[in-house]
């Protein structure tokens, strides 16, 4: 979002504009639910979080500071909602991490080959991604998934931008791992 | 097979990502909350005086027993008054 669209709907929604309300919604809402799903690993908790997120905004939209950055401050509340949710229900990490065979979903519009090499390449990408620990989940969702730059990320996780580089550092050579384990197998099976 | 070396094929990897989204009726029952809620903090905003400020909560029910004791004292006075 540009950032003087940005800021002129952050006055708006300060002052309770429903509109400003809409067009913030509408840019973040798919953004926030892809993060929240693939840490969750469940629709209905995701759901759960997105509106709490959304109405966590709206009570505190009248603080929010002039200059405030709508996106890293969605994705910290999201975040914060979804730590909170696990801890309250001590879920266990082995669960988190399965995958949901009926998701992601085929997407309307796709020629079935299209769809085909399309759900693949995603599938092993959700899996690898699965895979990874929660940290550095969190890391690539944000930063590789949502577009947030380092600093942003840095600031949604609560640690400094030194640090979190060298965790994003990190959380891509795993995933880059997983993704040559996971393509290492289909080879190892058919030979 | 080796694994990937590049930071770069990750990053292509995960933006093949397909958006998400919750279901319509979870969007519109979120976009309905928010809206209210949005539409009564601007209620609650722009009438303050309806709501009365904190000095008049307490000063208007004194004012009010201060004129019926006066009253009633006047109303005690004058009925010994006939007496006498």
């Amino acid at each position: 979002m540009d950032r003087e669209i940005e800021l002129r709907l952050v006055t708006r929604l300060k002052a309770g504009e429903p509109a400003a309300f809409e067009a913030i919604y509408e840019a973040y809402r798919p953004r926030l639910f892809g993060f929240l799903v693939r840490l969750s690993r469940r629709r209905d908790v995701a759901e759960d979080l997105l509106e709490e997120t959304w109405l966590r905004l709206v009570t505190h939209s009248a603080t929010l500071t002039e200059d405030a950055r709508l996106g890293p401050w969605l994705f910290a509340v999201a975040r914060n909602l979804y730590f909170s949710w696990r801890r309250s229900r001590a879920v266990d990490a082995s669960r988190t991490s399965e995958l949901d065979p009926a998701w992601p979903a085929p997407e309307r519009g796709d020629s079935p080959f299209e769809a085909a090499a399309r759900a693949e390449l995603e599938r092993r990408v959700e899996a690898a991604l699965a895979r990874l620990p929660l940290r550095d989940r969190e890391l690539l969702l944000l930063v590789g998934v949502e577009g947030l730059t380092p600093s942003e990320a840095a600031g949604v996780c609560g640690v400094p931008a030194v640090t979190l580089r060298a965790r994003l550092h990190r959380a891509r050579e795993k995933l880059a791992a997983e993704l040559g384990v996971d393509q290492a197998v289909p080879r190892a099976k058919a030979g | 097979m080796s694994t990937r070396e590049h930071g770069d094929t990750v990053e292509e990897d995960l933006s093949a990502l397909r958006v998400h989204d919750a279901s319509p009726e979870r969007v519109e029952r979120i976009r309905g909350r928010c809206v209210a809620a949005l539409a009564a903090r601007r209620v609650a905003a722009e009438s303050p005086a309806r709501r009365g400020t904190p000095w008049r909560a307490w000063l208007e029910p004194a004012f009010a027993l201060g004129l019926g004791a006066l009253y009633l004292a006047e109303a005690v006075t004058r009925a010994l008054a006939v007496y006498r």
